[in-house]
């Protein structure tokens, strides 16, 4: 899970931020969503300075990020991929298609890879079980998935791999 | 207000509005089982246990977050409620491993006592999969984060009561627990092991590490912690005449559950296998045990011939600010009339004499203004100079929970940055020692700004319009100057405090062992005379005291000034009352204090001296000079629980029983006079203090009139002013401590008078061969002259390193890394010890703790005592750090 991904931060950015908000506990989530806009996530070395600004307690700042399921203490591929688990796609092979997806990205459920390029997911259900198997790429819809579909979506990126 | 009313199992009940049910049912008599609850910790109804049925409407609410309302009629068993109940607690079972009969908390477990209480064994239901265990390297704390069932006790505990904020929920759902920062173990958090989440887990999700013993417990005794002035209350749990295991004492309210953790786990000292069990005599240089009489008479017969050699003042004893007020008492008894001198004080002289010296001065008694509980009033605090976490954590805890609960506005002075500042919303960073200069500067801005209580300085002080005049001539350009604080903020900060209805100040060490500590008390004793702050509940000053019975040593006159309860020696009305019920001639010279006594001793002129519970050797300045003129005595004999540096160099060494084994009252930081009670029998052979003390003067053909420990409490309470009344345990709630120690017949001044002194920098400033300032910081996980700490197996292992804190800047100038071992040489001494950089202290500062005996840091320090306090400055020297 704890990959060690070679992220600089940018701290004057960051501080930037975490100054445009007032001292008041409310600021909290204001600037936690409005450092994932920029950062894509939320570094984990922010929170003592974000819990020092608001003069909350570390564990604290964490505890509310961890509640969210949209704050993220981890850096996030440019594009997520969520792999439909509803029942319809279930019936139709979703569950392969996850499997084939772990196996060209090379990442578990949750995961990002490491040149930071795709975070995977999955969701219940996306509403197109028409499509099934489905899966979405950032705001688009793949569907009627197949091995072969999920070969040609990734494969730029394995060509990508092989090339650098 | 109007009470509300309502009905509680049919049974009719009344309370003030904004009671919840679950308060009123217990004041009723009913009894509403819970687990998340708890009286110290603010509700948040996790658990649901508590639920019960309002019966006009069938809503099951949580009883401990639900107001009571008009009418309600309420069900706390109703078979709904029981159904519930026992759903819950199933479903709580149901991530929870069965591992009771191995687990530690045993029969103190709260989930099984309440299983049994409803008949709950096995259950039906589907188990969920427990998250791993977190396994801690730390020896004090273990945490089994399967058996926790989120109840947000250790949470609460540590945000609420202790203020560390090492822990919060982590994660949601199925995946949520009590994590710190990076669910990172507990000795890379926040957390100091105060032990307060383990005292209120009612799971064995977080238990107590390497304990010495296992099973269910006998007995509990009640009594005071022997660390530091705070004088928390402690339960000591007893099986087979063995302390078990420590927690807080629940009835006490003052220390609201929270211990630190040297209360928490530092008393494994008293089994201590290196505890003293017999007397030791020396022959030819090597110890040897021997029986008491044996001991007692070399003892008796050595000072009986010194004293008729060279006379009484050849004689000296040294009292412990660690040993009860009963056996100071008896200590000073019997050097004034057993040996006939003055010779005596204690070791807590080093810092505490300049506050004894300031407030005798200036208000006619030396003794505390205020009562601790006091700070829960105060609108501003300032701290100066002390860190109260490591030396009186209790007042910590009471500091932070004033800013963060109550939003009390804290103002720090401090060089350093400290887990305080980050509290603060006023810092100043004077340059090290400069503080006098800082304090003037705040008085002449509270005076030039018009911010003094006019009524209370033309009423009650005196000489206001000299200290006006000597402030009007000073520029406060001239403070900044000196300590490098800027002049908006030092106006700020007087600003800050000054405008306050109730402003206390809270001083340590860092005030009372600089070379101006009596010029620095006074001129905060200034700052409350000139707020009017001195008189009212929530002002005043506090001195933090490092031993648990400092003020208890010097109340009982273990000074070599004073008699009991501040009566000076020189003063024949004060020495004829004692007189009189002793039937003897006392000595009337003040006689020779803790350093003076190490002089004489190295001048021969002091041959024979008695410690008792004191290691000067890793405890008084330029310990190389101190064992030069302790080898130089002709009969020393050291009375402690340990064969310390000090004993070592005894001809006779006597074997002292610790707090646990004796009976007696230690008095606080703030004057309150607390029991310690006798839990398990002495260790060994060994005696409580106060029984050696009256064996000795048997010993030596003069008896004490004492045979029972109580008689001694009750000539205390009959001929001390501050204990006339029955004080023994904890003083009214209501009791204002600074009325009821005017009410005593003391020599009271009725106008406290305003002295100021000016700064003056100290001898020896920094030249090109010393050009560090060397800070003595108090550790959280050491006490006093170390001896106790040292042999606390838990402590000790965990702190066991002697580290040079140093600024990253300066480290980099000298090419310093972490680790790197140096030479810390001052003019007086020199030590070895390993870099540790850190951002928190200024460029030019570096840190050494105290309290480790084998590298004594007041080694550095120079021992010229400076006039006014009797004691030298100890906080503070210049240094050079070399490569070795």
């Amino acid at each position: 899970m704890n990959k060690e991904k070679d992220v600089q931060i940018d701290w004057t950015r960051l501080h930037e931020i975490i100054a445009e908000y007032g001292d008041e506990k409310w600021s909290l989530i204001p600037m936690l969503q409005k450092i994932q806009n920029e950062f894509g996530y939320i570094p984990p070395q922010a929170i003592p300075v974000i819990a020092d600004k608001l003069k909350l307690f570390p564990s604290e700042v964490q505890g509310v990020i961890s509640f969210y399921a949209q704050l993220y203490t981890e850096p996030r591929g440019k594009k997520t991929v969520r792999v439909c688990r509803g029942t319809a796609c279930h019936v139709r092979g979703g569950k392969t298609i996850l499997k084939l997806v772990k196996q060209h990205l090379g990442i578990d459920e949750g995961e990002t890879t490491d040149d930071l390029e795709y975070t995977l997911e999955t969701v219940a259900c996306i509403g197109v079980c028409a499509l099934a198997p489905s899966m979405v790429i950032d705001q688009h819809v793949h569907g009627r998935m197949n091995p072969k579909k999920v070969g040609q979506l990734f494969k730029q990126k394995g060509e990508q791999h092989e090339s650098t | 207000m109007q009470p509300v009313t309502l009905t509680i199992n049919r049974q009719e009940v009344s309370g003030h509005p904004g009671m919840t049910i679950l308060e009123l049912a217990r004041e009723s008599g009913i009894n509403i089982p819970t687990i998340c609850h708890h009286a110290k910790l603010a509700p948040i109804g996790a658990c649901r246990f508590c639920l019960v049925e309002n019966e006009q409407n069938g809503a099951l609410l949580a009883s401990c977050v639900t107001p009571i309302a008009p009418g309600m009629i309420i069900n706390t068993e109703s078979p709904r409620v029981l159904e519930h109940r026992k759903m819950i607690l199933k479903l709580i079972l149901a991530s929870h491993p069965d591992s009771c009969l191995v687990c530690d908390k045993g029969n103190q477990c709260q989930l099984r006592l309440l299983a049994a209480d409803l008949g709950i064994g096995l259950i039906e239901l589907d188990r969920i999969p427990q998250p791993a265990v977190t396994e801690e390297v730390n020896p004090f704390i273990v945490r089994d984060m399967s058996k926790c069932i989120l109840c947000a006790r250790c949470i609460r505990a540590c945000q609420e009561l202790v203020i560390e904020g090492a822990l919060d929920y982590f994660g949601r759902g199925f995946k949520a627990k009590p994590a710190t920062l990076n669910n990172f173990p507990l000795e890379y958090s926040e957390c100091t092991f105060c032990g307060t989440c383990v005292a209120l887990c009612p799971t064995g999700a977080l238990m107590e590490k390497e304990a010495l013993y296992r099973g269910a417990i006998g007995d509990a005794v009640q009594t005071t912690c022997p660390y530091c002035g705070c004088g928390c209350s402690i339960s000591l749990e007893i099986k087979d005449n063995q302390v078990a295991r420590v927690k807080p004492a629940f009835e006490e309210q003052d220390n609201q559950e929270a211990l630190c953790v040297k209360g928490s786990y530092g008393c494994d000292f008293i089994h201590s296998p290196k505890r003293l069990t017999k007397p030791l005599i020396k022959v030819n240089g090597d110890f040897q045990e021997a029986s008491w009489e044996e001991a007692l008479a070399v003892v008796a017969g050595a000072f009986n011939k010194i004293k008729k050699e060279h006379g009484a003042d050849s004689l000296a004893v040294l009292g412990s600010a660690n040993c009860t007020n009963e056996e100071n008492y008896l200590l000073q008894m019997f050097a004034r009339c057993v040996l006939g001198t003055n010779n005596i004080d204690n070791g807590s002289s080093l810092y505490y004499n300049a506050t004894l010296r300031a407030f005798s001065e200036s208000f006619g008694f030396p003794g505390i203004t205020h009562s601790l509980k006091d700070l829960e009033q105060a609108e501003v605090i300032l701290l100066i100079g002390a860190s109260p976490e490591a030396s009186a954590p209790l007042v910590n805890y009471l500091i932070k929970r004033a800013v963060k609960l109550r939003g009390a506005k804290l103002i720090v002075i401090d060089p350093r940055r400290t887990k305080l500042t980050f509290f603060a919303d006023c810092w100043l960073q004077p340059k090290v020692g400069t503080d006098l200069a800082l304090l003037n500067s705040l008085a002449k801005v509270i005076i030039e700004e018009n911010l003094i209580d006019h009524e209370f300085v033309a009423r009650k002080t005196d000489k206001f319009q000299l200290l006006a005049e000597i402030l009007g001539n000073y520029p406060l350009e001239m403070g900044e100057a000196v300590t490098g604080v800027g002049v908006e903020q030092i106006r700020q900060a007087a600003r800050l405090y000054a405008a306050a209805g109730k402003a206390a100040i809270i001083y340590g060490t860092g005030i009372t062992q600089q070379a101006l500590g009596v010029e620095s008390v006074k001129a905060l004793i200034n700052l409350t005379l000139l707020t009017g702050n001195i008189w009212r509940k929530g002002g005043g000053l506090h001195a933090l005291q490092r031993d648990c019975n400092a003020q208890g040593a010097c109340d009982m006159g273990a000074l070599p000034d004073y008699l009991p309860g501040y009566q000076h020696v020189g003063e024949a009305e004060a020495r004829n009352i004692f007189e009189t019920r002793w039937d003897v001639i006392l000595p009337s010279t003040p006689g020779a204090g803790a350093l003076e006594i190490i002089r004489q001793s190295r001048e021969g002129k002091i041959k024979g001296l008695y410690i008792t519970g004191e290691n000067p050797l890793a405890g008084f300045p330029q310990a190389a000079l101190v064992k030069e003129a302790l080898a130089t005595l002709e009969f020393l004999v050291v009375q402690d629980l340990f064969l310390t540096e000090t004993a070592k160099l005894a001809k006779v060494v006597l074997p002292a029983a610790g707090f646990a084994e004796k009976e007696g009252t230690f008095t606080n930081l703030e004057g309150k006079v607390q029991v310690i009670r006798k839990a398990i029998d002495p260790v060994g052979e060994s005696m409580p203090d106060w029984e050696i003390i009256l064996q000795l003067a048997g010993a030596m053909g003069k008896p004490l009139p004492f045979s029972s420990l109580q008689q001694v409490m009750d000539e205390i309470r009959e001929l001390v002013p501050l204990y006339r009344n029955d004080r023994e345990t904890n003083a009214p709630e209501e009791e204002d401590l600074w009325d009821t120690r005017f009410d005593y017949k003391l020599p009271l001044k009725t106008f406290p008078g305003f002295s100021l002194a000016e700064y003056a920098p100290p001898a020896g400033a920094p030249d090109d061969s010393y050009p560090y300032i060397l800070l003595a910081e108090t550790s959280l996980y050491r006490s006093g002259s170390g001896v106790r700490s040292t042999n606390s197996r838990r402590l000790s292992k965990y702190s066991s390193s002697f580290k040079l804190r140093i600024n990253e800047v300066d480290a980099q100038k000298m090419g310093l890394s972490s680790g790197d071992q140096v030479r810390v040489v001052s003019p007086d001494g020199q030590l070895q010890a390993a870099v540790e950089i850190t951002g928190s202290l200024p460029e030019g500062t570096v840190a050494l703790p105290r309290s480790v005996p084998e590298h004594p840091v007041t080694g550095l320090f120079s021992s010229l005592p400076e006039a006014a306090a009797k004691t030298s400055a100890r906080k503070t020297c210049y240094v050079r750090i070399e490569r070795s």
